[in-house]
């Protein structure tokens, strides 16, 4: 593959291109266009932010997480408890601490401490669940799902239980979304090519020999859940300043399945497979969603139904599992370099024809 | 590889042109615009359907006499599935594609709230048909009207029916911790009933989708003093398996709670046990014994759906519709913020779910409680209910 480097666009070049190009479309869609589509790209990008780091603990390390929307909550009511106003702090949480009563801080730390606070709560409880395997590493995740879920509904002091979260600023915008979905990508990409995550593959697709090579399987683990865990919090300040106002079953299993189903669509183990399913099926389902309201063809006309959109992609998601059971991507990358150069060499050698 | 990026090229050219498309003219003559956004699909539905059916069928009798000010009542749809992302990007469709002139829907406060602060920003009023609770007005200020009780009010209904027409004075008390409207209801009719002078002799909870709850049930058998009957504050989905655990049991005590109750699952899948049941909602959609204007909501409504309303909350969707029909002709303008000055100056406008005001700076209307009583699986009124003192909310 890299016998002939002249042919390829430098690593260096082919990440300044795609940034400078994935800022081009945010400006773009930022002056350009309407809020409508601004808002899908806002969710977009929550989505490939949430994907992405799931896909590094369940796609590179092989634990298969179905908690980590807990993990979202974390973050989202971590932040929005910390950039509430001080006048709503007092109306909506008046039992708060004193210290937290008269805080309040920025966009950016608030996201932060949200993302550290998730680290650490990630850290806790993967030195004990971390040693599993398997299937009981889903099971355990999963419970820890419902007790964060359990922990929001009942500290009505911090979290106002059940009962709506509202108020919470309208920060999240083009900008940060989009920086905050270039650094995850840039993170976990590094990462996942550094030693670190070769060891991280190691232990995904062989345990024993990657133990036998001198491999701590559980730090391995830890650092990839922790990592992942803090992204994942990330991404759930975003959508908290996006929304603006949620509940704590907004954190469940709803959402769990959307991002794994964006997963597996992806590939599990590729990160431009990560990117790909969360783009495909967010697009997609929006798609649907303003077809299923029927759609005039001028000679035909169908009346809308309801509900098809779900139908429909969870036909295709089947349709995609029976036939690439491995996802779009599998395991394997989209190489940039290697595409531009193709379309490069294409331009200049018009006598190669391409299949 | 090529084929995945054609797709997504083809992906993204597909959803700029439904975004952009539908664009129709304008002009004196157009229909007006009412953007409605309801849950279809999803955990909403039992209420969301019929409300939607409800405001279908207004929009159509108001069109078969005229329509509004001269012109046609066009309903633009969205199914918010649910889901507050979804949600929050159909209100701004309707506030910027569609430009619809006011917007109403839901019956749950989180979806009231993903969908209504948008309307409000493009100075859009949002109605909400069956979100009840009362704090909802002061979380988006001026623009997000109720049209239906509030659940202060309809917890002091039950409270003062409980304690003065049924004198009951001890109450076991079931809060079901998953919502927001649960908590509320029991916080609500805990404050009145205990002002009245009764007693809480036990209070419980459970989590929302909880399927077992002999626990609860052993711990009630278990008190030292025994309630006269039971308020339990649940959600639709849960009512029916309550209910039925209860009775199953043998706790045959009476068992109140508020318009969640509201559920065909109420009577289905108790079975015999549904009896000795009273619940606080908007109107009985019942057309023997309701009043005249719920007959015949129930005559056109069954003539539409071939099957009768399922729920007051399909009373609550026809009711809004026409309550915005009714202020967009008073504001004889279809300029939002007109719209939203007659709104709020609505005075006694009959309904299926009862007459509807709004007292001066009050977005949450002065409406009357329907309670009513489940015997041998039939739904009975029991009274009709205006609360004496109402909890602040």
């Amino acid at each position: 593959m890299q016998n002939n480097p002249k042919k390829h666009f430098s690593p260096l070049g082919t990440g300044l291109v795609l940034v400078a190009g994935f800022f081009g479309l945010l400006a773009f869609i930022n002056f350009g266009a309407s809020s409508y589509i601004q808002r899908i790209m806002i969710g977009l990008c929550i989505s490939i932010i949430l994907v992405v780091s799931l896909n590094l603990s369940s796609g590179f390390t092989g634990v298969f997480s179905l908690g980590h929307i807990g993990f979202m909550a974390i973050g989202a009511y971590t932040a929005a408890i910390l950039t509430l106003p001080l006048s709503l702090k007092l109306a909506y949480l008046p039992d708060l601490p004193g210290w937290l009563e008269n805080t309040q801080l920025a966009f950016l730390p608030a996201t932060l401490i949200g993302g550290l606070l998730a680290m650490l709560v990630a850290f806790l409880f993967g030195v004990s669940v971390m040693r599993l395997t398997g299937p009981y590493v889903g099971v355990a995740t999963l419970g820890f799902l419902v007790i964060v879920n359990v922990i929001l509904v009942n500290w009505d002091s911090m979290t106002r239980g059940a009962r709506t979260f509202s108020g919470v600023p309208p920060f999240t915008d083009i900008w940060w979304v989009g920086g905050w979905t270039a650094v995850t990508i840039y993170v976990i990409w590094r990462l996942a090519r550094s030693s670190y995550g070769r060891q991280m593959m190691a232990i995904r697709d062989n345990q024993i020999a990657a133990q036998s090579l001198g491999i701590s399987v559980l730090r391995m683990r830890l650092l990839a859940f922790c990592v992942s865990a803090f992204f994942t919090a990330v991404a759930g300040s975003l959508w908290a300043h996006f929304i603006q106002s949620f509940s704590p079953k907004a954190f469940l299993f709803v959402e769990t399945f959307a991002i794994i189903t964006m997963l597996i669509a992806g590939g599990m183990g590729s990160i431009s497979g990560s990117v790909i399913g969360a783009v495909g099926i967010t697009i997609l389902a929006e798609i649907l969603r303003n077809a299923e309201r029927g759609v005039n063809l001028g000679f035909v006309h169908i009346p809308p139904v309801y509900g098809a959109s779900q139908i429909i992609m969870a036909v295709i998601f089947i349709v995609l599992i029976i036939f690439r059971p491995e996802g779009i991507m599998g395991k394997r990358e989209l190489n940039f370099s290697q595409l531009f150069s193709f379309t490069f060499r294409r331009k200049k050698r018009k006598e190669v024809t391409s299949q | 590889m090529k084929k995945s990026i054609l797709v997504t090229v083809f992906l993204v050219i597909a959803i700029l042109a439904t975004a952009c498309g539908g664009k129709a003219p304008g002009g004196a003559n157009a229909p007006i615009k009412i953007g409605v956004i309801y849950n279809v699909t999803g955990g909403q539905a039992s209420l969301d359907v019929p409300s939607y059916n409800g405001a279908k069928l207004a929009a159509k009798e108001i069109n078969a006499a005229g329509g509004v000010l001269g012109r046609q009542i066009e309903i633009v749809f969205y199914d918010g599935k649910s889901d507050a992302t979804v949600i929050g990007n159909a209100a701004t469709q309707l506030a910027e594609t569609d430009k619809v002139v006011a917007m109403m829907g839901f019956s749950d406060s989180d979806m009231t709230l993903a969908a209504a602060p948008i309307a409000a920003k493009a100075g859009i009023t949002f109605v909400t048909s069956g979100a009840t609770s009362p704090k909802l007005p002061d979380q988006v200020p001026d623009y997000l009207f109720l049209a239906c009780f509030g659940d202060n009010v309809q917890a002091a209904a039950g409270a003062e029916y409980a304690f003065n027409t049924l004198k009951y004075k001890n109450v076991y008390l079931l809060t079901d911790q998953g919502t927001e409207y649960t908590k509320l209801l029991s916080k609500y009719f805990k404050e009145r009933f205990t002002e009245l002078g009764g007693q809480v002799v036990l209070e419980d909870s459970y989590q929302m989708g909880d399927k077992d709850f002999s626990a609860q049930i052993t711990k009630l058998k278990g008190a030292s003093t025994q309630p006269d009957f039971l308020y339990i504050a649940a959600q639709p989905d849960d009512i029916g398996t309550v209910v039925k655990q209860f009775r199953d049991s043998g706790i045959d005590k009476a068992i109140m709670g508020g318009d969640g109750y509201d559920t065909p699952l109420l009577v289905q899948i108790p079975g015999k046990g549904a009896t000795n049941v009273y619940f606080t909602t908007h109107s009985l959609m019942d057309k023997d014994v309701g009043t005249d204007a719920v007959k015949k909501f129930i005559n056109a409504y069954t003539a539409e759906y071939k099957t009768a309303p399922e729920n007051a909350f399909a009373g609550l969707g026809y009711d809004t519709m026409k309550l915005l029909a009714d202020a967009i002709s008073r504001a004889k303008s279809t300029d939002p913020k007109a719209i939203r000055d007659a709104l709020a100056a609505t005075k006694d406008l009959p309904g299926v779910t009862g007459q509807l005001s709004y007292l001066p700076g009050s977005r949450v209307p002065q409406k009357g409680v329907s309670m009513i009583l489940v015997k041998d699986q039939k739904l009975t009124l029991a009274a009709e209910v205006v609360p004496e003192k109402i909890p602040a909310p």
